[in-house]
């Protein structure tokens, strides 16, 4: 069996070049982004490009989500959409919520964790739909493609900030400005202070950056995977190959969708939830 | 493709750019992968003992398992920024 799949590897590899499959495949191009509509004011470029496009979808899908499934009337026996709008209410609940907010804070931040929570599964599982956004055309026909808002460093740096913006206010709000910031400086003999106060405050903002590029990079790899192995096809010029690549990217895509898609969307509400509470109730 | 040319043609920089993005990608992956393992193995011992506490401690599995995850993206990021950069 491992013969026979060898012989038929070196076969492929070997085979010559399928006229349909000449060009040139560069998978990063899939990431550039594009103005669509130019929209400039001053410094700031405000232009609509593919992954504000997904960016404005997503935000739809996500309203039309939350109605559909909680704004059913709410029956003695649950029918299926109130069934799964309970279900992510209770992850966001139960599993998001409670495990990073105290108590007393929890009816004011779990609007912004769910909310964040269903946003980026609603714009991840996006990027996994072949959808006719990719701005190019085919003899005046829209191609389509996959790609994810979510594997723009911008989508996932703005998330970001928004929790990290929401840490320190409300960490200031309810302990006051000077016992919050009292509250990074642990305890540690004098000595050792001027060392580990610098990093405490570089810590607050590595997790910036671990919060945003956690989430841009898993989405980013995911697609760059599928992709590669596909443009394997073309790079190599054999159609041959799809034997071998098209059940391994599937593998990959299978793998994306039921697993990275939900736990990043996941983890960074999670997060947040964490870093908030924290803020609020910090251990010293 | 370009960097495997230019290794066997005596173009030095970029062959050590491409053994630098392997590295780098390679020993992210080596410590993730020791990490996952490491979660997943304590996460089947705790819910042999304590079968009960399996929902509860999912949560914490998930959430440990995305962490250390994302170490392996540093390391891509890292040595993609290097291999663009330098």
């Amino acid at each position: 069996m491992v013969r026979r799949l060898l012989v038929v590897a070196a076969l492929a590899l070997a085979a010559p070049p399928v006229a349909s499959a000449r060009g040139v495949f560069d998978p990063t191009k899939e990431f550039v982004q594009h103005e669509w509509i130019p929209i400039h004011l001053g410094p700031l470029n405000l232009s609509i490009t593919k992954a504000v496009a997904y960016l404005m979808l997503g935000t739809v899908l996500t309203i039309a989500l939350g109605v559909f499934t909680m704004r059913s009337r709410f029956a003695r026996l649950p029918g299926r959409r109130q069934t799964v709008g309970e279900a992510i209410y209770e992850i966001a609940q139960v599993q998001v919520a409670e495990q990073g907010l105290p108590a007393k804070a929890i009816g004011r931040w779990f609007p912004y964790v769910a909310t964040i929570m269903l946003f980026i599964w609603v714009v991840n599982l996006l990027g996994f739909i072949p959808l006719p956004l990719t701005g190019e055309t085919w003899h005046g026909v829209p191609t389509w493609g996959i790609y994810a808002a979510t594997s723009s460093l911008s989508v996932t740096l703005a998330l970001a900030l928004l929790t990290f913006v929401f840490t320190h206010y409300e960490g200031i709000r309810w302990n006051g400005p000077v016992r919050y910031f009292k509250s990074w400086i642990p305890e540690a003999p004098k000595a050792l202070l001027a060392l580990i106060v610098p990093l405490e405050v570089l810590g607050q903002f590595m997790r910036l950056i671990s919060l945003s590029v956690r989430l841009f990079a898993n989405m980013l790899a995911g697609h760059i995977l599928i992709l590669t192995f596909i443009g394997l096809m073309f790079i190599l010029q054999s159609l041959v190959l799809a034997v071998f690549v098209i059940p391994i990217a599937s593998i990959f895509y299978v793998f994306e969708v039921a697993i990275v898609v939900s736990i990043q969307a996941f983890i960074f509400a999670a997060l947040s939830a964490i870093y908030i509470g924290s803020a609020i109730e910090p251990e010293h | 493709m370009n960097s495997l040319i230019a290794a066997t043609s005596g173009d030095v920089t970029k062959a050590g750019k491409a053994i630098g993005l392997a590295l780098g990608v390679g020993l992210g992956a080596l410590g993730a992968g020791v990490g996952i393992g490491n979660i997943f193995s304590s996460m089947i011992q705790s819910v042999a003992r304590q079968p009960e506490l399996r929902g509860e401690l999912q949560g914490i599995q998930w959430l440990g398992f995305a962490l250390t995850e994302a170490v392996v993206f540093y390391g891509l990021l890292g040595s993609i920024l290097a291999y663009v950069l330098v």
